[in-house]
């Protein structure tokens, strides 16, 4: 406190001043900032001063701040020349107009100025205008803008610990080191998903190889399916079969089906032998029918079970969430003969039998069905899932409500629903 | 099978383009070239089916490499004044194809008799619709398989009506130039129509859409060949030649879609006004479902804004201000009393022919950026897109200074 200092809010508005010597003699303009992006609000650490004679790299603590200009602390051939380290990020250069993730409103957003702040003495980064208000302050609008709207005119600020820089547009010669997309990893992978789709084929490999295999395998099954096939293509062979691996084996069939042959042949391969099994039987029914959108997963007991003996059961398998609520009651040839709810078995005495607690009407469909008929009746009953048999009434699998609404919905609304959530 | 599929995953922008390329703008761009002046442009025809598969490849890699769309790379390497600049270089020329597929659906229903102003409330409806729909692929397909029809009409009416294909060929090889300021007036218009500030857009949105990376370059460098290359100026050709053939010995002028229409005679006799009639239509509507939403994605992917489809209003409000403004003033434009439909269909290639080399100049600054990696334009890919943007840019001055200032 106590000292009167320049204050600079915005890059644009530091961006191109004059730098000038402890004599007042002008050696350059100030080009860039330099911060290395770790901490919540990074901190400037060298300015790029454009000289006569190249860019010249100097700590921002040789410079003082003052109204107009920047004054070095020494004369320039005494600054000692700084050198960036990989890590840094050029706020110009790798910042300004490029993309970056609003980790908070999970999207894509473009930065049109950088805020800037002295934070205890401290210049520091701390957010990016991603408003229309920095689109109009670089075009040198703003003011006349804010006479014409007054204060209706937006604020467009993310704070930087909001922000994931998207870094595969960096023009430079590759050198830069990738910092991991931890703030990413945290969003939730159908909020990834979106993000994913806008960015580069290289950059979506990276995000691939990073996230952990459970993540990247939720993601990658909310991802757009013609993507998903280039993503899976770009992946390391190893990795891609682990992602596919832990995704559920409807999707992961749908999505082999769009790999050329060879592929899906040398990724299957490297599948464990388990899914790789799943997978390839849901291979064998075409796309469009039940057989097709099926997860072979699913809960079957025997019928001479008990009700406390099938709740032990569950206890043992922890079955996803969205196949733990129909449990089917199969014979010794896995014929379907009927199901109970989850709410059913629980209500049920611990003694009682299952064959005395389940429904033996038990709708179903044939593998053939078509998917729109499946999607058809289980609006129609309000089903949480179907359970899909053969002409031997063989359960083969079951088709979710989550496969469903995805046919149902038009393209496009996955996206339009995220931004009705509350955040 | 599925081999091709994964074929046909990437093939797509360029046949979609070849067909979109012949949009009411170009039929009655070629069809006036034909008209007037025989074989006299069709040279014009081989030069541009060569620099339109270089601008569409060097565009296409842009998207391979970054993702993004051509707007987005602009704001990126160019900052912020420029990239208005673009933009409203962009806005300008497709503000003006929009008319003119506005006026192509006029002129088509002129011929059943429905009045402009009645077409221009249609047409107006009509793109609300398509856009309406959140998946309009198939409609699309629609359009396409009628532009394929009307083009294989135009062959087979050529074919019918005993050209000189000798001549042609010639032509085609050796340019027939007449120094006059109406050839090269629809010279600017023949270039413009058929390598537009739109069509450089849209390769890039729709690779970068469909998420294809540098894999794919082989693909995507085929299909841009064969369907912006071969096929769109293909098709052409045989606009022209009909035209040469059927109206050009006549004398006559092309002053209404009526006359453009003689150009079929051969084919379907008196039928020949329906079916020039459906074909108009069709292409009119397939630009209108394109130009008016790329414009409004282009704008909004160079600043930031919210865009596509999915957003409701509140949300992507200058998405969809820009959109409406696509169908608005169109309509209104239409409204004119009077209005010479088949002039403005043309000017407005002129007006795209004359914008163009300020595009070609950003794709071309784009092409050698270090972030490309391997798909930097090359050794032979760079100097030729130069050489496009270079002559399109003389074509350009020389047009300014002949026709404006008068030298």
């Amino acid at each position: 406190m106590g000292t009167v200092r320049a204050t600079m809010p915005y890059l644009s508005e530091i961006h191109h001043r004059k730098v000038i010597e402890p004599n007042g003699n002008e050696v350059g303009t100030l080009k860039d900032l330099a911060v290395v992006p770790q901490g919540q609000f990074p901190a400037v650490q060298w300015a790029i001063v454009a000289t006569g004679d190249g860019e010249k790299v100097v700590k921002w603590s040789d410079i003082a701040q003052e109204i107009g200009h920047l004054r070095l602390r020494h004369r320039l051939e005494s600054v000692p020349d700084a050198s960036l380290p990989g890590e840094a990020l050029r706020l110009s250069r790798d910042l300004m107009d490029k993309q970056i993730v609003d980790t908070h409103g999970a999207k894509v957003v473009r930065v049109n100025d950088l805020q800037l702040s002295e934070i205890e003495g401290q210049l520091r980064l701390v957010g990016a205008d991603v408003g229309l208000r920095g689109l109009l302050r670089r075009i040198g609008a703003e003011g006349l803008a804010e006479r014409v709207f007054g204060k209706r005119l937006p604020r467009g600020i993310i704070p930087w610990h909001l922000v994931e820089p998207l870094d595969s547009n960096t023009p430079e010669h590759g050198v830069r080191v990738t910092v991991p997309r931890t703030k990413l990893a945290l969003l939730h992978p159908a909020d990834i998903a979106d993000i994913v789709e806008e960015m580069a084929a290289d950059e979506r490999r990276q995000v691939f190889e990073q996230l952990d295999v459970e993540t990247a395998a939720e993601a990658l099954s909310e991802v757009e399916p013609e993507m998903q096939a280039s993503i899976v293509t770009d992946l390391p062979e190893e990795r891609a079969a682990d992602i596919l691996d832990e995704m559920a084996p409807d999707e992961a069939a749908d999505l082999l089906q769009d790999l050329p042959v060879e592929r899906r042949e040398e990724l299957v391969e490297l599948m464990e032998k388990e899914e790789a099994e799943n997978v390839e039987e849901l291979l064998t029914y075409p796309e469009d029918t039940a057989g097709g959108i099926m997860t072979t997963d699913f809960v079957a007991l025997p019928a001479e079970l008990t009700a406390q003996q099938a709740i032990d059961r569950l206890r043992e398998l922890q079955p996803d969430p969205e196949l733990t609520y129909y449990l089917y009651v199969v014979d010794g040839q896995r014929r379907l003969d009927g199901v109970i709810s989850l709410r059913d078995l629980v209500v049920a005495k611990p003694e009682q039998k299952l064959a005395d607690v389940m429904d033996p009407h038990v709708l179903k469909v044939d593998a053939t069905a078509s998917k729109e008929d499946v999607a058809a009746l289980i609006a129609k009953y309000d089903l949480l899932a179907l359970p899909v048999v053969d002409a031997r009434r063989k359960l083969l699998g079951t088709v979710t409500v989550d496969d469903v609404v995805e046919i149902m919905l038009p393209r496009g609304w996955k996206k339009r629903s995220s931004r009705t959530l509350a955040r | 099978v599925t081999r091709l599929r994964f074929y046909l995953l990437a093939l797509g922008p360029g046949l979609v383009t070849a067909f979109a390329d012949n949009d009411a703008g170009g039929i009655t761009t070629y069809s006036i070239a034909g008209a007037q002046f025989g074989y006299g442009l069709i040279w014009v025809l081989l030069v541009t089916a060569v620099a339109l598969t270089l601008t569409q490849e060097v565009g296409a890699r842009l998207a391979l490499a970054t993702g993004q769309g051509l707007a987005g790379l602009i704001r990126e390497r160019f900052r912020v004044r420029w990239t208005a600049f673009a933009v409203l270089t962009m806005l300008v020329a497709n503000l003006g194809t929009t008319i003119a597929e506005f006026a192509g659906v006029a002129a088509a229903l002129s011929l059943f008799g429905v009045p402009p102003q009645l077409s221009a409330v249609l047409s107006a409806s009509l793109v609300v619709v398509l856009l309406a729909r959140a998946n309009f692929d198939r409609i699309q397909y629609a359009f396409v398989l009628i532009g394929a029809g009307v083009s294989i009409s135009y062959a087979v009416s050529a074919y019918l009506a005993h050209p000189d294909w000798g001549h042609a060929a010639s032509a085609l090889v050796r340019p027939e130039i007449t120094l006059s300021n109406a050839y090269f007036l629809t010279l600017v218009g023949v270039v413009g129509t058929t390598i537009t500030p739109w069509g450089q857009a849209l390769i890039q949105s729709y690779v970068a859409d469909k998420g294809l990376g540098p894999r794919d370059l082989g693909p995507v460098r085929l299909d841009v060949t064969l369907g912006s290359g071969v096929l769109t100026n293909l098709i052409a050709v045989f606009i022209v030649v009909a035209c040469a053939v059927t109206i050009f010995p006549t004398g006559a002028t092309i002053e209404s879609a009526a006359d453009a229409a003689r150009a079929l005679g051969p084919l379907v006799g008196p039928s020949a006004t329906t079916l020039f009639a459906i074909g108009l239509f069709a292409a009119s509507l397939l630009g209108l479902a394109t130009v008016p939403l790329s414009s409004a994605y282009f704008a909004c992917e160079a600043f930031g804004f919210e865009r596509g489809l999915h957003w409701r209003w509140a949300e992507a409000p200058i998405f969809y201000g820009l959109l409406t403004f696509f169908v608005a003033v169109p309509a209104l434009f239409i409204l004119i009393p009077g209005l010479p439909l088949i002039q403005v269909m043309f000017l407005a290639q002129v007006v795209n022919g004359l914008l163009l080399p300020i595009i070609l100049v950003f794709v071309m600054k784009l092409a050698r950026e270090p972030n490309l990696g391997d798909l930097r334009s090359g050794r032979v890919l760079y100097p030729l897109g130069w050489l496009v943007t270079a002559l399109a840019s003389a074509m350009s001055l020389a047009f300014v200074a002949t026709q404006v200032l008068g030298i």
